[in-house]
């Protein structure tokens, strides 16, 4: 139990991202089938096949991810309030849970091979799986609207299924089509649908933002106006790539438009899950309207980002405290920030010292000039010109040995606490682990920048892990208060996370588009553009 | 390497990654908007209104409001039903001077559960 409590705070974003992942794919899937295949004038009958396997896979990692949200939460709710079974199964996410979980196993039952019913049938558990999300949404628990803020929050969940749910049944459908026409056809139906569902989508975002964030100022001085504002670019991006698909489909070359709709709509997907995971981290936060108090100011954020000399005098070891957690322990225990909200499990937050702020600053910046390096010689490699800087991976080296000596003070080799005894420090762990996989990264491009692995998913490992790295910085760690110390190093996380999602997905391009495709070159040169803007931003990382 | 075993590796790695990446996240968001007592407050005893405000719905009958005694004995304290959706309200009677910490968690109406700590003092009547 205790243990359960300990990593509570990250289950319930994981399981929120996964459940909304999943019906999205399951949503999308049945109306992806109902919409856009059944009506194709082509013979359709292997392609529907194939949605129906996926909807129905759909359909059981979203029951699977329900089943596992209310059992942890109502193990949790049990035990920390010692409350009887009865009372627990009476509360409002248990219902949704179960409507979800009952709404997910009809649509498998409804989707078995051996059943010939017609799939309009499907609409219905559909809409009980969108009922269910609302249920446990920002919208059910507000005091006032909450009527056109349930239907608003549903008509955005719904049309977000529809599109980026969508998306990969439009591929499975290119990938089947029996002839390249038929392929175009059924994409030409999913951009119609897809608009569609992008004017409703952004309509119903834009009136939520309204309600929940409420000003200019909370867009900037709040962790949920940031967040949104994150989401809003993401989507730019999003309708960006979308854009450039709309161009391929009426002007492209006729040879590649099918293999370029493909790897356009792996990007689309991936920016997709990243928009969904930002939204599941949204759900967590409280909306901005509600905090009107200690609100990051403008000015405020100005002077923490204006450039700066980096810094490059470390304080010694001995100015940290010797013991963090035990003076993160203690910090809570005089109640300082008490007023704080925090999920069963947390802990509180103690504000750094000068000392360890300069320590992390100096990391930051150390960190930021070897990724700068890496970025610059990317680029150089890119151009063709210096083919030794095609080594350039090679520098992930550096950051790993850098990460293993400073992430941890207190440990050998710096501190007093010995190496074995820090394998028993799951956290201590997950650094020096970090630092290996860090190796394991160089290794990998290195080997892909040097010609030595040509072809194969080997190659996508770099910008898949860039893309993921990104995607999860966006739903980690949120103050659900406005500690303005925690929400200006979130502003700093945010570009990074963008940058890191942009890099990852323009690499993936890179590699994945056929070579006629002149966006390809784009690509190329962005993401090392992207990973040297990175560079810049942990330059001038700031904590005071 | 087997190219299928290397491909089962890169999973591995992103899936190690992604775990990494993926630090202390907090998860809830009911708020504390105003309580009563407020914060480190000294208030007179012996009998003292509880009365806490929230940003969004509680769903009282599955929220907890446990005072913590100055010698450390823990009391669960009765919460009213008569109040707003975002409003617990209780009453502590027959408080001693001294430091105590009134401890709360609900569970607002999306399913999310919060806790918090409010100390204050009583001061004789």
């Amino acid at each position: 139990m205790a243990r359960l409590l300990q990593v509570f705070g990250f289950l319930s974003v994981l399981f929120r991202g996964a459940t909304l992942t999943f019906q999205s794919l399951a949503v999308g899937g049945i109306v992806f089938l109902i919409f856009i295949v059944r009506r194709s004038q082509e013979d359709s009958a292997q392609l529907q096949q194939a949605c129906l396997r996926w909807i129905r896979r759909s359909a059981l990692a979203l029951a699977v991810m329900q089943i596992s949200y209310v059992l942890a939460n109502s193990l949790i709710l049990r035990e920390s309030a010692e409350m009887p079974l009865r009372q627990v199964l009476g509360a409002n996410f248990v219902l949704a849970g179960l409507i979800g979980i009952v709404a997910a196993f009809t649509v498998i039952a409804l989707t078995v091979p051996t059943r010939s019913t017609g799939y309009p049938g499907l609409l219905l558990p559909a809409a009980a799986i969108i009922a269910s999300s609302v249920m446990t949404s920002h919208s059910v628990a507000r005091l006032d609207y909450r009527a056109p803020l349930v239907a608003f929050t549903a008509l955005h969940q719904a049309a977000a299924a529809t599109w980026l749910g969508g998306l990969p049944y439009l591929l499975i459908a290119i990938r089947r089509a029996p002839a390249p026409d038929a392929a175009r056809q059924l994409s030409a139906r999913f951009s119609q649908l897809a608009l569609v569902s992008v004017a409703v989508l952004a309509s119903a975002g834009l009136l939520l933002s309204f309600a929940y964030v409420g000003s200019i100022q909370a867009v900037y001085g709040t962790s949920y106006g940031a967040m949104v504002a994150t989401k809003v670019l993401l989507f730019g991006l999003l309708l960006f790539l979308g854009a450039l698909n709309f161009q391929l489909v009426r002007r492209g070359p006729a040879s590649s438009i099918l293999a370029s709709l493909k790897r356009f709509g792996e990007a689309e997907i991936g920016i997709g899950i990243t928009v969904i995971l930002t939204a599941a981290s949204l759900t967590s936060l409280p909306p901005a309207a509600d905090l009107a108090h200690d609100r990051v100011s403008a000015r405020e954020i100005f002077a923490r980002m204006s450039p700066r000399s980096p810094r490059f005098a470390s304080p010694a070891v001995q100015e940290l405290p010797e013991d963090i957690y035990a003076a993160q322990k203690k910090a809570f225990e005089v109640g300082s920030l008490s007023t704080e909200s925090y999920v069963p499990g947390q802990t509180g937050t103690r504000l750094n010292t000068p000392a360890e702020k300069a320590w992390s600053e100096y990391n930051h910046h150390w960190a930021g000039i070897i990724v700068l390096s890496m970025g610059l010689l990317a680029l150089l490699a890119q151009a063709g010109r210096f083919s030794w800087a095609r080594n350039w991976p090679l520098a992930f080296f550096g950051l790993s040995a850098f990460l293993f000596l400073r992430s941890d003070p207190e440990t050998w080799p710096l501190g007093p606490v010995g190496f074995w005894a820090t394998l028993a420090d799951p956290e201590i762990l997950l650094h020096r682990f970090f630092a290996l996989l860090v190796i394991a990264l160089a290794v990998f491009e290195w080997r892909v920048q040097t010609g030595r692995v040509a072809s194969g998913r080997a190659r996508l490992v770099f910008p898949a892990l860039i893309a993921v790295s990104g995607a999860l910085l966006l739903t980690h760690s949120h103050s659900l208060g406005n500690l303005k110390e925690e929400l200006l190093a979130e502003l700093s996380h945010i570009p990074l996370a963008i940058l890191a999602v942009t890099a990852g997905w323009s690499r993936w391009l890179e590699l994945r588009l056929p070579s006629e495709n002149q966006t390809r070159n784009v690509m190329a040169r962005l993401w090392p553009l992207c990973i040297a803007l990175i560079g810049v931003v942990l330059l001038n990382y700031r904590e005071m | 390497m087997q190219p299928g075993r290397r491909n089962h590796c890169a999973l591995i790695l992103l899936a190690v990654a992604a775990a990494f990446f993926i630090v202390a996240p907090a998860a809830a968001h009911a708020v504390l908007l105003e309580s009563s007592p407020s914060l480190k407050s000294a208030i007179s005893g012996p009998d003292v209104p509880i009365k806490l405000r929230f940003n969004v719905r509680i769903d009282a009958l599955r929220s907890r409001l446990t005072l913590i005694h100055p010698d450390g004995s823990a009391q669960v304290l009765e919460i009213s039903k008569q109040t707003p959706a975002d409003t617990l309200s209780a009453e502590a009677t027959g408080l001693t001077a001294g430091a105590y910490r009134l401890r709360w968690q609900v569970l607002a109406s999306d399913g999310h559960i919060t806790r918090g700590e409010i100390p204050f003092t009583v001061t004789p009547s």
